[in-house]
């Protein structure tokens, strides 16, 4: 039996085309990887990472376990799609071997299976003529639903959905082509050879009944031949397009699983992140700046794209508060912070050595109290006096000697450059603030800042110095009893989470501690890990002031809508943001002062 | 000092409402008595006068506030106006005005002379005020040579004699990060003023005035500004403080850059002033700019003159600081041109 027929080239040459490109981009990709990356391979390849990875594939790139989790419509719309294909071809493949036995069949033989078979007269099989519809059925819905997400993406509970590019709208039509269309040429094929199970089975009997018997037999090759026509224009659309991502999600997984990890550089792993991007757009409804500002071209999936086809702006890449919402409901799990910095640092990092010679004239020594305790302001808490004020007032209240690293001649912490892409700039601070804490002999280091304390704990090598936020000092004196703030029953006070603390260093618990020791805490309705930005983050360089002040005002608006009248944070900038997006009646206090207020 | 008082008359059918009691509502409703017009004046606070009685002398001319407000209480005394202390509008319409304790008061027509809030100095909270020591607002500067004057001068008022004194310019106002975009217009002079204040009586002392611009854009101005170079030796800085905090002895330390040397600078000072900007007050829900203050039905003719609104004809003035930040002279001109206005409005309806 001959399992060719000419209808099968567009499909033999699209599939072709898609193995050699598959086998170029990840074979580059692989290539070109660090060799610190590569020997992370080597080691972990046979250990439990593998079997891990497996399972994650199973669980992400069939099942799509994450999207169920954010919107189970979309959820059941990528299941369908991608386990229902795959199920068809496992099935199909099962099938095959069900009639020809275990024997070598091409490609095409596996997926025109019916009209071979058919052809052939190889006689009916009912359990996988019903199990085959059945999966076409579960694949048509997926289509169905992909098609209303298109008309109504309210429909499907997204606010908005992303704009596609003319490689991803070719990928995407001919994708909604494939299986109806295969359910034609299948339904036609059962018209004239009969068989087939409850769907194309019945339409081929229905078909029969009306369609002339000549019409039928006409439409038959065509429509085989407009379905491997579809199939193979998917298949050379699909490197291209966002399509690439059902493909690179899985070298994804594994080597995420290796620890390979994308960094402040630009690395050949970073491509595998880059288009594993399904472009599914559900980063667009958290971000701030469109449902605030309403701009909409920004947005993680864009910033994505554009990057990918070589054609990002400084506009697009600056414009991001870097927030990290996007990031927690992205459903590859795609490091979209990192990313976004190591394209500022190949686009922005442009060190200026005389800026930092004056490093040279600070002396570095060792502090004459002998303070095992160090206190870092942070250039923020420094236009915020009140809550150095705060916390002076608290070290004093523990009888504990502070050493000050700002008055020692502490410089920058280093984020806002890192930030902005100053990447080499940056690491000039944090050496010289390392050198300095080092040498002070202390053994814990407390910030108020969450912007300091976020690039402490990443970049920082201070091996033997505990870093704390302030909100995690603060909680253990009140834990040892060394504070002892009185209580006030009937006051509350509504907690904003600084990007930088909670979804930057995982803080969310210590701060909360802390205002339930002085009153009544009560949660706004977006909060710890989906918490709002104050809207002056450091990390965007675009918008104006006007747009601050508006991204401010909203954040304001969730937080009294709790009606406290006291908004506590954790974090200096956030505090200057949120103090000028409220009205006179509301004050923005930070944690230390609302303890100290209380001593 | 002005007592709380209120004249009534029998039969006093109102033509014109005044709302605010400071130089510019007083100087209208002068006017409009002067033409025969039946007026009231409300002010929210016991007394009239608003801010001129919380200055000591007035630019460029160094004349006592106290002057400029005693004759024009004399002339506002002299005509027949009836007065509302302590009462504060919440409604304007062109034909009633209804305040706080829900009183509404009929007439024809509203001169609105609301004036301006002095822009809060927490807000800037770098600069540490109500937090450090020695850190005062101009307004404070004003209210300390007042008691300065009545007891042991101004160091008996401060409580020490400063050596080195900052002003910075420029507080709330400028600043898009408090939300107030406008230029205040006054606090240029009034820091040049404040200035030479200090150094007649602190001779020895070094005093340093951190600008963006100088703008000194009235009569006298640009010659008091050489003069406080030249003959009073202030050094005038361009840059804007970005923090100010204490050290060690008590004193303040604050941080700028000298943008015209391109130079980062720390400086230890005794005395931190604060030229402090006009802020917008209330608006009744009346079209305004940005900044806050009301904006008029043009820049040029209609410059007293609320925009016509839907289903108004009219009927409503601006005078004064309402509109924008304007100094005393440019006010009490406000308050004639919009009660001529006013004035003219009644009798042709």
């Amino acid at each position: 039996m001959r399992f060719f027929a000419p209808f099968c080239i567009p499909f033999i040459i699209g599939t072709a085309f898609l193995f050699a490109a598959l086998a170029v981009k990840w074979g580059s990709w692989l290539y070109h990887l660090p060799r610190a990356d590569k020997k992370l391979i080597g080691r972990n390849f046979f250990t439990l990472a593998t079997p891990k990875a497996i399972w994650e594939v199973i669980r992400e790139s069939l099942l799509h376990a994450r999207i169920w989790r954010v919107n189970s419509l979309l959820g059941y719309m990528h299941t369908s799609l991608a386990f229902g294909w795959f199920l068809l071809i496992l099935v199909g493949w099962i099938e095959t071997t069900a009639y020809v036995g275990l024997r070598w069949v091409p490609l095409q033989g596996h997926v025109f299976f019916k009209y071979f078979a058919a052809s052939a007269h190889l006689g009916h099989k009912p359990v996988f003529d019903f199990l085959m519809d059945l999966l076409l059925l579960f694949v048509l819905s997926g289509v169905a639903w992909a098609v209303a997400k298109r008309i109504v993406h309210r429909f499907m509970g997204m606010r908005r959905t992303t704009r596609h590019i003319v490689w991803d709208k070719l990928a995407l039509s001919v994708l909604w082509f494939i299986f109806p269309i295969r359910l034609i040429a299948e339904s036609i094929t059962c018209a004239v050879h009969g068989g087939g199970g409850f769907l194309t089975g019945s339409i081929g009997t229905w078909l029969a009944g009306w369609v002339p018997r000549s019409t039928l037999y006409a439409l038959y090759e065509p429509a085989w031949w407009v379905y491997s026509i579809c199939l193979g224009l998917f298949f050379i659309a699909m490197p291209f397009s966002r399509y690439m991502h059902i493909f690179t999600e899985i070298p994804l997984i594994f080597l995420r699983q290796y620890k390979l990890r994308s960094g402040k550089k630009i690395t050949s792993y970073d491509n595998f992140q880059v288009e594993a991007c399904s472009r599914c757009g559900i980063c667009i409804d958290p971000c701030q700046i469109q449902t605030d500002l309403g701009v909409n071209d920004i947005q993680s999936t864009y910033f994505l794209r554009d990057r990918r086809y070589h054609r990002l702006e400084l506009s697009v890449l600056n414009n991001c508060f870097m927030c990290g919402r996007c990031e927690q409901v992205c459903p590859v799990g795609i490091n979209l912070n990192t990313l976004r910095q190591n394209s500022r640092d190949k686009m922005r990092n442009v060190p200026n050595e005389k800026r930092y010679e004056y490093f040279t004239s600070v002396p570095v020594e060792k502090n004459s109290a002998q303070s095992k305790i160090g206190y870092f302001t942070g250039c923020m808490t420094h236009l915020t006096p009140g809550m150095k004020q705060a916390m002076e007032r608290i070290f004093t209240a523990t009888g504990e000697s502070v050493w000050w690293a700002d008055r020692e001649g502490g410089v920058c912490c280093g984020r806002p450059l890192l930030l902005s892409g100053e990447t080499d700039s940056a690491r000039k601070m944090i050496d010289f603030n390392t050198r300095l804490i080092r040498e002070s002999g202390i053994t814990t280091l407390v910030t108020s800042c969450a912007i300091c304390l976020k690039v402490f704990r990443d970049e920082y090598h201070l091996t033997g110095v505990e870093l704390l936020h302030h909100s995690e000092y603060i909680e253990r004196l009140l834990v040892k009893g060394s504070l002892k703030p009185a209580r006030a029953n009937d006051e509350s006070f509504t907690y904003h989470d600084p990007c930088e603390l909670g979804r930057g260093c995982g803080i969310y618990d210590a701060p909360r501690a802390v205002i339930a020791s002085v009153g009544v805490l009560v949660e706004p309705e977006q909060t710890r890990e989906m918490s709002l930005c104050c809207g002056s983050s450091l990390a965007n360089t675009v918008i104006d002031d006007g747009q601050q002040l508006r991204v401010s005002r909203s954040a304001v608006d969730t937080l009294t809508a709790t009606g406290a009248k006291t908004i506590v944070t954790a974090c200096p900038l956030c505090k200057k943001a949120l103090a000028r997006g409220t009205s006179h009646n509301i004050r923005v206090k930070d944690l230390a002062e609302i303890v100290a207020e209380r001593l | 000092m002005e007592v709380e008082r209120m004249k009534s008359q029998k039969n006093h059918t109102r033509e014109v409402v005044v709302v605010g009691g400071g130089v510019a509502g007083m100087q209208a409703a002068i006017r409009l008595a002067e033409q025969g017009v039946r007026v009231t004046l409300i002010e929210k606070k016991h007394e009239l006068g608003g801010h001129i009685r919380s200055w000591y002398h007035l630019f460029p001319s160094f004349t006592p506030a106290q002057e400029v407000y005693d004759a024009l209480h004399e002339r506002f005394a002299s005509h027949d106006i009836e007065l509302i202390t302590s009462a504060e509008a919440t409604e304007i319409n062109p034909t009633s005005v209804t305040l706080a304790d829900g009183r509404v008061l009929h007439t024809k027509a509203v001169i609105i002379a609301t004036g301006f809030e002095i822009f809060d100095a927490r807000r800037k909270e770098e600069y540490g005020y109500g937090l450090y020591d020695h850190v005062y607002t101009s307004a404070d500067l004003e209210l300390l040579l007042h008691e300065g004057e009545a007891g042991e001068g101004l160091a008996g008022a401060l409580g020490f004699t400063p050596r080195r004194i900052a002003l910075l310019h420029c507080v709330g106002s400028r600043d898009e990060k408090v939300c107030q975009p406008h230029c205040s217009k006054v606090c240029c002079i009034t820091g040049v003023k404040q200035a030479i204040e200090l150094k007649k009586r602190f001779p020895d002392a070094e005093i340093f005035n951190f600008y963006m611009d100088i703008r000194m854009f009235g009569p006298g101005y640009e010659e008091m500004y050489r003069e406080a170079q030249q003959k009073y030796n202030i050094h005038f800085i361009r840059g804007r403080i970005s923090e100010a905090s204490p050290t060690f002895d008590g004193r303040l330390q604050i941080k700028a850059e000298d943008t015209l040397t391109g130079r980062p600078l720390r400086m230890s000072v005794d005395m931190f002033v604060l030229l402090i900007g006009m802020q917008a007050g209330p608006n009744f829900g009346l079209p305004h700019a940005d900044s806050g203050f009301l904006e008029p039905q043009d820049l040029f003719l209609g410059n007293v003159v609320a925009p016509a609104q839907a289903g108004t004809l009219g009927g409503l003035f601006y005078a004064g600081t309402v509109s924008a930040p304007k100094a005393i002279g440019e006010s009490l001109n406000e308050g004639i041109a919009a009660a001529d206005a006013a004035a003219a409005y009644i009798k042709q309806k």
